[in-house]
């Protein structure tokens, strides 16, 4: 039952026809929640009619925008579609509900800080019974000996199927059938939970083009039918993914003015005055004294690093960096040595035997050390020990690079990430690196640091000369959103002093040192052309995100704890893994929750990327989701796990509706 | 005494018996352990030495399983013993390098010499530092897509359907709809099974390249391959063999010998690559596809070829040297190409069969580990294809240009034209001895040359015509070339235009030269 996907005869898809046949036929429920957003829509008209601030005038258009986008898309499951408490007649919400949930209680949120009267949590496992691990052994063994048989008996009988892996007229195999056994044999029983093709905004929710596969994942075949599922995958963590609002204005604006591309390399034709205005803004956000855009996320680390270390240097890497690390790491031609996870004392010792030890054999001192560590593991949810790391860079006078790429946005009071999170003042770290893919909805990565190290990075990295620079639209998608976070100061004073461009140059010099943790931006580092919602440009809108974020990650954590799972990470991180182990229940798991009556899609991760045993689940908690739709994962998994048999977890368990009605507890008591 | 400690040793004594023979026992129950036993046993009658030399070889195989790979070895014969106070005060003592070695004086003028376009660029951009419109023959924008009111639309459409970020890699909900109908636009447009979208254009290669050749493997390739490919090559740790640049006799020979090599060895068969660039990035040479393609059929290797230049210029409708030279594109195995050079959108591309593909959507690095690229992006290049189709002669304006921008600056003296006469992006460097482009002597000035050249390229933008420097690492390419000037031709000026843009660059370039003397 595990490993058959589902076929097309199977409940859910009948349903999902007889829907779509009927596209006109509302049922009771969702006519009246038709009836109550008309209801909203045409008060919030009136309000405006009335009193046209603009604050509500905004209101008011926005909510007439997303008339079209809900509407429009001949919905079934208007439980994603609508909110289940409709506003009041107070409440007026600037979002598309599908996109970024409607939740106004204010007891929904929650500031993510380091509290300093505990120590900082180290890296704790919890283990399952051993009967899984013997399972998940076993069933690994069972799989590798069936795909084993599979390939013995199919190279012999259905020679087809295996042309690509034998050699033939004279060419070898394009990839040898020992390095894709994995990719053929166990990875190929569950595609269907990977690469699932999406449409619309990767938001609050998502649609799904629904497939089935009837030669066990060879090929997909597609329906035609769509259907929306609550999205707690996408790296979206402020919910900035939206089609509507603020950002996609000025997004919208910026394509008008700016065209789609800036055809050339940054070095080479291809530097806009939008690069410019967006460098100084990630500077300021990050509290660095310059920052340089890149155009992939992956690039920045695999084309800056080996500008930062080379032949002769050492770099020091936590075990789980990301991939674009050690591809950077590999081709700077540094040594590498790694340490265990967020082990500190593993680190030092480390540390202390490099240093002592120089260089192999000729024990000529390293010309320098660099340590990188990533803010946030994307497949652990674990935060960095930064407090420790910064200790131990006094005493042993390495360079320190921080990769922020899940970090930046959705962790600290104010998002900037790790160092706001313990405040620490950003500019005790050497290198900054973050992505705007996820908290800001947009696409690339930024490199901060001091103005000599970055000026050093625009000539001498691999991007400058040879990658194609930004595009505009991503560019204002992340000035907006960033000045959103941030804030604007309305009054335009100081305005030349703060972006003071020397011309005839690429570069820009911010002076405020003394200010090392930046506030808000001044008007003047925007464009002017880009006007943005008063409550964008008072960091209201941004502020609520943050806060929800942080809420919406500690109940998930917490909750699922207390119904019974083994989850990893740390409680204010947006990425919540819940451990699996058994790779059948994996697809299975996926399957369940995609089947549901309200589909929710989740990523599920084993081996190659996490060690062999821990597979587990990744949810991506967003701003975007309301509490309701944290209790509606956490009633799936409270389901679905139950029937999996997942609940290994140690402490306390509470049902799934007692955690639901105590969330506030939960979540202040963690 | 004696038999007091014998007392006290028997009850230890038959509890060891005991537990020997329970031992025993339960072996033998085990199945099959009869046949162990019996092969020990027999062994171990035969040739004793043997048991103990069996025995060694299994403990020494539990103790390099036990051992952990990334760790050094603390007992290596390198490795010194430190007490805790030496490797404090080693500590103490280090003092490390700052991170990066500031930038030089000409390094610092290079850097703030980069120009920076006010507004949308496009033919005719307005500078950022003097607010001046200039002529653009810098800028990657053969088509003239730049600012193409249809593309703008349908991106503006898609934001309002899409928002803008994909918000996570392809594997995790990041394959947009949009996506696939681009990977089949490309596909289609090139006559291959298939296509595969990176969302950078410099990363594609450097991924497609480590995606197929793997330890072992043998790669032939030009001496003058750009960067990317350079690093891919790097990555991918493969056997590589050079050629010299563009020289297919060059690239026979080395396939002979390499045949050679391997019928000596008679080692296994491995995997061969031909890597090669459709236009140079680095000069604008041309590559003769047909009898490239004659002799990978010939001598069995694969061809991954980087079009990233030649995509969206060449050809009648743009689709590159394939179109150009009639070859059916299914010919080359990866054929990549780049979106944002070609389309004026972002990313790259890498098309071929079906399996080509599939192998790359899970072991193309920077397409795994990396979100996908924002849809607005992914329909206007699609938009862009559409454009090309469906207006041929914005190529041809492009060769009138390009002929046009040859025939000024072929006239101009002290400077020597690199590249193929048809190449959209024209190189020139400054006229001395030594002609050739990649082989220089030791005692080269590049900075010096590097110098003239700038004050080219400043002279030129005073004047009105935006062009720049060909940039690279220096230091860090594998071979070092003269430092060039180039110019990317484009469709969306007029002949005359053009020609008179070409003409202020060569009066830059006389006047620059005439001072020196």
């Amino acid at each position: 039952m595990a490993l058959n996907p589902p076929s097309p005869s199977q409940s859910i898809f009948k349903k999902k026809k007889s829907l779509s046949q009927l596209p006109s036929m509302t049922t009771a429920a969702s006519y009246l929640s038709a009836v109550h957003e008309a209801d909203t829509r045409a008060r919030s008209h009136d309000i405006s009619s009335v009193a046209s601030t603009p604050a509500l005038s905004l209101s008011s258009s926005v909510t007439a925008s997303s008339e079209d986008t809900v509407l429009n898309e001949d919905d079934e499951n208007n439980c994603l579609a609508y909110p289940r408490t409709p506003p009041t007649s107070e409440q007026i919400f600037t979002t598309v509900h599908t996109e970024f949930g409607h939740c106004a209680n204010e007891a929904y949120r929650c500031v993510s800080k380091h509290d300093y009267t505990k120590p900082v949590q180290e890296h704790d496992i919890e283990e399952p019974p051993y009967y899984i691990l013997l399972t998940t052994y076993i069933s690994y063994l069972i799989l590798l000996c069936f795909g084993h048989m599979r390939d013995f008996f199919g190279k012999r009988f259905t020679k087809s199927y295996f042309t690509h892996l034998m050699p033939h007229h004279g060419y070898a195999p394009l990839n040898s059938d020992f390095d894709s056994f994995y990719t053929r044999r166990l990875k190929r029983r569950m595609d269907d939970c990977f690469s699932q093709p999406v449409t619309g905004v990767a938001g609050r929710t998502i649609v799904i083009l629904d497939r089935y596969s009837t030669d066990n994942n060879t090929t997909q075949i597609y329906t035609g039918s769509k259907s929306r599922a609550l999205n707690i995958s996408s790296y979206n963590y402020l919910g900035f993914a939206q089609a509507r609002g603020g950002c996609a204005d000025a997004v919208e604006e910026s394509i008008r003015r700016y065209s789609i591309s800036t055809c050339g390399t940054r070095l080479e034709g291809g530097s806009s005055e939008l690069h410019v205005t967006a460098e100084a803004l990630v500077a300021r956000f990050v509290g660095m004294e310059d920052a340089l855009i890149s155009s992939m996320g992956f690039a920045t680390n695999s084309t800056f690093i080996p500008a930062l270390a080379g032949k002769g240097s050492l770099v020091i890497s936590d075990e789980f960096n990301h991939a674009s690390i050690r591809v950077g790491v590999r081709q700077s031609g540094a040594q590498v040595r790694m340490f265990k996870h967020n082990d500190m004392a593993s680190f030092e010792s480390l540390l202390r035997e490099v240093i002592s030890q120089g260089q192999p054999k000729t024990h000529r001192p390293w010309k320098k050390i660099l340590v990188i560590v990533e803010g946030l593991y994307s497949m652990e949810g674990t935060l960095v020990n930064l407090p420790k790391i910064v200790e131990l860079k006094q005493k042993y006078k390495f360079h320190l690079f921080v990769d922020e790429a899940h970090s930046i946005g959705a962790l600290g009071p104010r998002g900037r990430g790790v160092t706001d999170y313990f405040n620490i003042p950003p500019r005790s770290i050497d290198v900054l690196m973050g992505t705007f893919t996820k908290s800001f909805g947009a696409a690339g990565g930024y490199i901060s640091g001091s103005k000599a190290i970055i000026d050093v990075l625009r000539l001498r990295g691999h991007s400058g000369p040879y990658a194609e620079a930004m595009t505009p639209p991503v560019l204002t998608q992340i000035v907006a959103s960033m000045a959103s976070i941030m804030g604007v100061v309305p009054a335009p004073q100081q305005t030349k002093s703060a972006l003071s461009l020397s011309p005839a140059s690429s570069v820009v010099t911010l002076k405020d040192n003394s200010e090392e943790l930046p506030g808000m931006a001044p008007a003047s580092m925007l464009p002017t052309w880009m006007n943005l919602h008063p409550n964008l440009a008072d960091g209201s809108e941004a502020r609520m995100r943050i806060r929800r974020l942080a809420f919406n990650s500690r109940y998930l954590h917490a909750g699922l704890k207390k119904l019974g799972f083994i989850t990893y990470g740390h409680p204010f991180s947006p990425i919540v893994p819940l451990l699996i182990f058994n790779p059948g229940k994996m697809s299975m798991f996926s399957r369940m929750m995609r089947a549901r009556s309200t589909p929710i899609v989740v990523v599920v991760v084993a081996y190659p990327a996490t060690p062999l045993v821990t597979s587990r689940v990744r949810f991506c908690v967003s701003a975007a989701h309301t509490k309701e739709d944290i209790d509606m994962v956490l009633r799936a998994c409270d389901e679905v796990g139950g029937i999996l048999d997942l609940k290994h977890g140690l402490g306390e368990r509470w049902g799934v509706d007692e955690v639901c009605k105590r969330a506030v507890e939960l979540v202040n008591s963690v | 005494m004696e038999n007091s400690a014998s007392a006290a040793l028997e009850p230890l004594l038959s509890f060891l018996t005991f537990s020997l023979s329970t031992l025993e026992s339960g072996f033998y129950k085990l199945p099959g352990s009869a046949v162990v036993a019996r092969y020990v046993k027999s062994s171990h009658q035969n040739d004793p030495g043997r048991t103990i030399l069996e025995l060694i070889l299994i403990i020494f195989a539990i103790r390099t399983l036990l051992q952990s790979r990334t760790r050094a070895d603390r007992s290596g014969k390198h490795f010194i013993k430190f007490s805790e106070k030496e490797i404090d005060e080693l500590v103490d003592e280090w003092t490390p390098e700052p991170l990066v070695q500031p930038l030089t004086e000409w390094e610092q003028k290079d850097l703030s010499s980069v120009p920076v376009i006010a507004g949308p660029n496009g033919p005719k951009p307005k500078l950022f530092s003097t607010g001046k419109t200039v002529t653009n023959l810098a800028s990657f924008n053969f088509a003239g897509l730049a600012g193409n009111e249809q593309v703008k639309d349908r991106a503006v459409d898609t934001l309002r359907k899409y928002g803008l970020g994909s918000c996570g890699p392809p594997g995790f909900y990041g394959t947009i709809d949009v996506h696939i109908d681009f990977e089949r636009d490309i596909a289609e447009f090139l006559g291959t099974e298939a296509a595969i979208l990176y969302s950078q254009g410099f990363s594609t290669i450097s991924s497609v390249i480590p995606a197929f050749c793997k330890r072992g493997d043998i790669i032939v390739a030009d001496r003058s391959v750009n960067f990317a490919i350079q690093k891919g090559i790097q990555i991918s740790r493969s056997t590589v063999r050079w050629y010299d640049h563009n020289d297919l006799k060059s690239l026979e020979d080395t396939l002979i010998s390499v045949e050679k090599e391997r019928k000596k060895r008679k080692g296994p068969l491995t995997r061969r690559f031909i890597i090669t660039e459709g236009i140079f990035e680095r000069d604008g040479e041309m590559v003769d596809l047909p009898k490239l393609i004659e002799l990978k059929l010939k001598y069995k290797y694969r061809i991954i070829l980087d079009e990233s230049i030649s995509f969206g210029t060449m050809g009648r409708t743009g689709r590159g040297l394939t179109e150009l030279y009639n070859v059916p594109a299914s010919q080359i195995d990866m054929l990549v190409g780049s979106v944002a050079n070609g389309l004026c959108s972002a990313g790259g591309f890498c098309a071929g069969s079906a399996i080509v593909v599939d192998h790359q959507r899970i072991n193309g690095t920077s397409f795994v580990f990396s979100a996908s690229m924002p849809a607005l992006l992914a329909t206007s290049g699609s938009e862009a294809i559409t454009y090309l189709r469906n207006n041929p002669s914005v190529l041809l304006t492009l060769q009138d240009n390009i002929r046009a921008v040859r025939a000024v600056l072929e006239k101009t003296e002290g400077i020597t034209l690199l590249g193929h006469r048809a190449s959209p992006i024209i190189h020139f460097c400054l006229r001395t001895q030594q002609q050739s482009l990649s082989v220089t002597p030791a005692t080269y000035d590049y900075e010096a040359e590097e110098r003239i050249l700038q004050d080219i390229v400043d002279d030129a933008i005073a004047n009105g015509v935006l062009i720049t420097r060909a940039k690279h690492l220096r230091g860090q390419e594998m071979i070092e070339s003269r430092p060039t000037i180039r110019i990317a031709v484009t469709a969306a000026l007029t002949k005359k235009e053009v020609e008179k843009a070409a003409g202020v660059v060569k009066t830059s370039v006389t006047r620059i030269l005439s001072k020196r003397r």
